[in-house]
């Protein structure tokens, strides 16, 4: 072996002579250079092996090729996988790298016939040797991947995520009594309840073996093709692991076709499978690149891109489709959880895609999450279309509450839990709201409550739109007190109520008074005008015909105010309690008052409780069964 | 400029388009004399030039001498186009809004995004046929690194034993036995779909005796082939090219006469975009791999448009090209991947003929043949990123126009 040594370091004395001697004076100054340098490098050695073309360090890098040869196509001939055995596969590995060096050290000296004859011969064996080591690559691959099948015992429960099997447990166990090969032991998660673990996706024994090879690919050129079985091996088995947690693959138009309730389905599985991936999947399958081609960087990066760039891609196009998808308010809720889902996913995308191969891919999540937030807002103005436009078709019975009050104001309420992210959409752009609507509010509120303060008025105008359906004036406004009432109702218990603001409360409380009274006016004004006493005809014979026919006009319209008005609804039971205690009040101290007054009129005398037809206690009995709905008495006490 | 000499030659009055323009031009004046003139005369001007710029633009890529037609850049030249019309024809739906909105322009602009939304999976499906041809560009450079020189090869890490060295290597048994397993799996992987099952057992066959490791290896090798062509599909198994070409052309007609004159000609530009993107979306489906591919699309477009004549002979051209016999089976007819077929077919052939040692002749006809793959390998990599790029672009901008488009639809519902 010494001897071997000296020979290589004349060959590559005489190599660099050659190399750098323009002609032959200056290599043989450039030889005597090296021999004052070095007793090694004696003028005879030197000179000697100048003439001579078969060196005697031809002779030796042969001997070596000749037993590296013996033990590679030995290994390369065996018939069961090498790295079963571990003396077996670091012979092998030693071989390999006898063999890398032996071209390293030789390769200077290709020009030179013999050596480069030589050096064809140890290319050759390389390929064979590297195409058992791809082999070899591919099948601790596969089954360290196979060993590790992610979902096998739960993946119908993906979010309560373990990655335990059973099988594999007995021989843990088993590995681990034996107290040997820890390597292969397998981790054993917890139900996931949070995503913050990473794996290790390969037994670390595997891991360390990949590495090993790949180490010798890279040194023997053959990079490419570890890199190219690595990533088809793991994108296989991420693809594996996306389709087992039940995400199909689906194109845009597959996605707008899709009725909503499946969608729904989808998009649940959706944000199970993307958290599962960033958080996951992809960290894993990072710490697995980078430890197995560790010292590569570059190769890592460019091996995990390959890796993930399906999936990702994948995960994203959904995120899209939804994006590009109807703007059917009905939809914001779960719109909202996948922009959310991507927006708190953003630091994983930021960390696990920080490469320069995968920042395109980093971009792609941001456009896409941007894109949802539009879709939102494209949402919010899809209901203020709706709002605005809905017709008034037919009245609601009774002045109640109407359908849309009902429907935009749990809506809203419901679309207030996700404020905060809704806030963060807003603020993104003012789109959707006149700009003079921006400008009244002042610059303290945000754009959200802008929009919600605005998505209030288009309700109210709508709402004065459908009152004109009524007939009855103050029908009309039990109409507009009543889904006021409501409105403000649902505001005041509320994220709304904050977003509006007290003055806004306040406002919107004072119109349902005013409404309120304006029934009253309208309602009442009349009869109680009826009541009226003339203080001047007090005596006179005509008083008692006018108070006669006073009585009469009140008993008839009194009842016939009750008959339609029993029928009518105010919805809140306070209200309508406060209504009837109002009414109470307006009317029966002046009724009191009439029939006392009429009672004491000589001319009418005993026919007066003829004429009477309501006592005060009836009176406020019929007050009392107003507003109790269609059937009247349905709901009466 | 090649616009000025065929302008003349579809100047005649009898164009269905001009003619329909200033039949719109009279009705504009009798109808809508109040309107201010001079903006009806600027939307005229506005519509004219668009029309023109269109033609004059596909007459550029038709005018191309056929050994560019279908080449990388001309693939992303034809984006760029589009790119451009998108943009022009975006500028004149936000110019007329108010007309956009009424009636027939609301029901013509909203088929009009339909269209464009089905247009968004044929990106997706060429993004992933890029990447496809991107995988395939690796292979190559396996057979570069194989049989190329070492200044050639190109490899990042720099514990590469051959780095530094600029000798040429002599070409052994080990070196194209590396290239034609590289080559191998590249002719598999071009294959359609179709006719992969046979090659693959034909490639496990031929490979099964150099590779000593047992059928076990064997037998991995074919499913992890099998994943490497499903693999790039981000679209679910029953997508096909050919159906979503046929829905984005659905319908696509030259707007009637009373609709162009009841839309101030706005109709006109609707309908000349619609046939731009859908022959667009249907070059691109011919030039790129994507899962079922079928240009059985028929171009309804009156002569009588001035940008009808390049498309239609860009189709015709195109439609030939897919009809040559060598390009018949091929799964895209991108000019680089035909040049990547020839040349790694001839290096396969050449290879398999070889004897060892090789002779000097053989060795120069290996090196001629390894540097026009380098050639076709090194306009891939300049290439298709750009291209990914622009696909992506295009469907951005897809998605930005109709979203504008339905916003402001949204907003004049509001007024």
């Amino acid at each position: 072996m010494a001897e071997n040594g000296e020979e290589k370091l004349l060959a590559v004395a005489r190599h660099i002579a050659k190399t750098l001697g323009q002609n032959d004076t200056m290599a043989d100054d450039i030889l005597q250079i090296f021999s004052n340098f070095d007793g090694r490098f004696s003028r005879e050695k030197l000179s000697e092996k100048m003439v001579d073309e078969d060196p005697r360090g031809c002779a030796a890098l042969e001997r070596t090729l000749n037993s590296l040869d013996r033990q590679i196509s030995q290994y390369v001939a065996i018939d069961h996988p090498i790295w079963a055995d571990s003396a077996d596969s670091s012979a092998f590995l030693d071989a390999i790298d006898e063999l890398i060096a032996t071209i390293r050290d030789w390769s200077p000296m290709a020009s030179e016939k013999s050596v480069g004859a030589c050096l064809v011969r140890a290319d050759d064996l390389m390929q064979q040797a590297m195409f058992r080591f791809e082999d070899e690559f591919r099948s601790l691959m596969e089954q360290g991947a196979e060993s590790f099948d992610l979902s096998r015992s739960n993946h119908e429960s993906a979010g309560n995520l373990s990655f335990d099997s059973d099988d594999e447990n007995e021989d843990n166990e088993g590995l681990l009594q034996n107290g040997a090969d820890l390597d292969h032991q397998i981790p054993v998660a917890q139900p996931l309840t949070d995503y913050d673990i990473v794996i290790d996706a390969l037994p670390s024994g595997t891991i360390n073996a990949l590495h090993e090879i790949a180490k010798r690919m890279v040194a023997a050129g053959f990079l490419k093709e570890c890199s190219h079985v690595y990533s088809t091996c793991r994108r296989e088995f991420l693809e594996e692991s996306i389709s087992r947690l039940g995400l199909q693959k689906l194109s845009i138009d597959e996605v707008q076709k899709m009725p909503w309730q499946e969608l729904e389905d989808e998009i649940e599985r959706w944000i199970k499978a993307a958290n599962l991936a960033l958080r996951i999947l992809f960290p894993s399958e990072r710490r697995l690149c980078d430890r197995v081609f560790f010292g590569f960087s570059s190769a890592a990066d460019l091996s995990f891109m390959e890796v993930c760039r399906g999936c990702t891609i994948h995960l994203l196009n959904f995120a899209d489709a939804i994006s590009i998808g109807s703007r059917s308010p009905e939809r914001l809720f779960k719109v909202l959880d996948v922009f959310e889902t991507l927006r708190d996913l953003m630091p994983e995308f930021d960390s696990v895609f920080a490469d320069q191969y995968c920042l395109v891919l980093r971009n792609e999540a941001i456009t896409i999450w941007k894109r949802l937030g539009e879709a939102i807002r494209g949402i919010f103005m899809e209901l203020e279309n709706l709002i605005r436009r809905d017709p008034a078709k037919a009245a609601v019975p009774g002045g109640g509450l109407h359908p849309i009050t009902r429907y935009v104001m749990n809506y809203l309420r419901a679309a207030c839990r996700s404020r905060q992210t809704l806030e963060q959409v807003f603020d993104e752009s003012n789109v959707g709201v006149p700009p003079n609507k921006l400008d009244d509010r002042g610059s303290s509120s945000s754009s959200m409550s802008v929009q919600m303060a605005w998505i209030m008025e288009l309700l109210e105008s709508n709402l004065e739109m459908k009152s004109k359906i009524y007939r009855d004036s103050a029908l009309c406004s039990v109409f507009m007190m009543n889904n006021g009432r409501y409105i403000v109702q649902k505001v005041k218990d509320s994220e709304l109520g904050s977003l509006l603001g007290d003055d806004w409360i306040r406002k919107h409380s004072t119109k349902v008074r005013q409404y309120s009274t304006n029934y009253q006016r309208i309602s009442w004004n009349k009869i109680l005008g009826t009541l009226k006493l003339d203080n001047n005809s007090l005596a006179s014979n005509g008083a008692a015909k006018s108070m006669k026919e006073k009585i009469k006009s009140f008993n008839s319209q009194f009842e016939e105010v009750c008959k339609i008005q029993s029928t009518w609804v105010v919805f809140d039971e306070q209200l309508r309690e406060e209504m009837k205690i109002a009414v109470t009040r307006l009317l029966l101290p002046a009724y009191r008052n009439f029939i006392g007054r009429f009672q004491c009129i000589p001319e009418i005398g005993r026919n007066a409780d003829r004429l009477i037809r309501y006592s005060a206690d009836d009176v406020e009995a019929k007050i009392n069964e107003l507003f109790e709905g269609s059937s009247g008495g349905r709901k009466s006490r | 400029m090649p616009a000025t000499d065929y302008q003349g030659s579809s100047a005649p009055l009898t164009n269905l388009g001009r003619s329909l323009l200033s039949l719109r031009r009279d009705q504009v004046h009798a109808m809508e004399s109040h309107h201010d003139g001079s903006s009806a005369a600027s939307l005229e001007v506005e519509l004219e030039s668009f029309q023109r710029q269109v033609a004059d633009r596909f007459h550029d890529l038709s005018s191309v001498p056929s050994d560019e037609l279908l080449s990388l850049p001309w693939v992303r030249k034809l984006l760029d186009v589009f790119l451009v019309c998108q943009e022009e024809f975006r500028v004149i739906l936000s110019n007329n809004r108010a007309q956009v909105n009424r009636p027939p322009m609301d029901r013509l602009v909203a088929d009009f995004y339909e269209r464009s939304v089905k247009a968004l999976d044929v990106c997706n499906a060429i993004r992933d046929g890029i990447e496809q041809i991107r995988q395939w560009e690796k292979l190559l450079e396996i057979v570069l690194c194989a049989l190329g020189d070492t200044s050639n090869v190109n490899n990042n890490s720099n514990t590469n034993i051959n780095n530094g060295n600029c000798y040429q290597r002599t070409l052994g048994e080990g070196q194209f036995r590396r290239a034609k397993k590289a080559l191998i799996d590249l002719a598999i992987g071009m294959l359609d779909e179709k006719d992969s099952g046979q090659a693959l057992a034909h490639r496990n066959r031929s490979f099964g005796r150099n590779n000593n490791s047992g059928s076990h290896s064997r037998d991995h090798h074919h499913r992890s082939l099998g994943h490497f062509r499903s693999l790039s599909w981000s679209v679910s198994r029953s997508w096909s090219a050919a159906r979503q070409l046929q829905a984005i052309g659905n319908n696509l007609t030259a707007p009637r006469g009373n609709e162009v004159v009841a839309s101030n000609g706005l109709a006109m530009p609707v309908f000349t975009m619609g046939c731009v993107l859908l022959f667009v979306m249907w070059a691109l489906v011919a030039a790129i791999p994507c899962q079922d591919r079928g240009l059985q699309v028929h171009f309804y477009i009156p002569r009588q448009f001035s940008w009808a004549a390049p498309i239609l002979s860009l189709h015709e051209k195109i439609l030939e090209e897919s009809k040559k016999r060598d390009r018949k089976n091929a799964c895209g007819l991108l000019r680089e991947i035909y040049q990547m077929e020839k040349c790694s077919r001839l290096l396969g052939e050449l290879a398999d003929s070889v004897q060892f040692p090789l002779n000097e002749e053989k060795e120069a006809e290996v090196r001629q043949r390894v540097k026009e793959l380098g050639h076709v390998c090194e306009a891939m990599k300049e290439g298709l990123e750009p291209l990914e790029k622009q696909v992506r672009e295009v469907f951005h901008r897809i998605v930005r126009s109709r979203t504008e488009g339905l916003d402001s639809l949204g907003r004049h519902n509001a007024e």
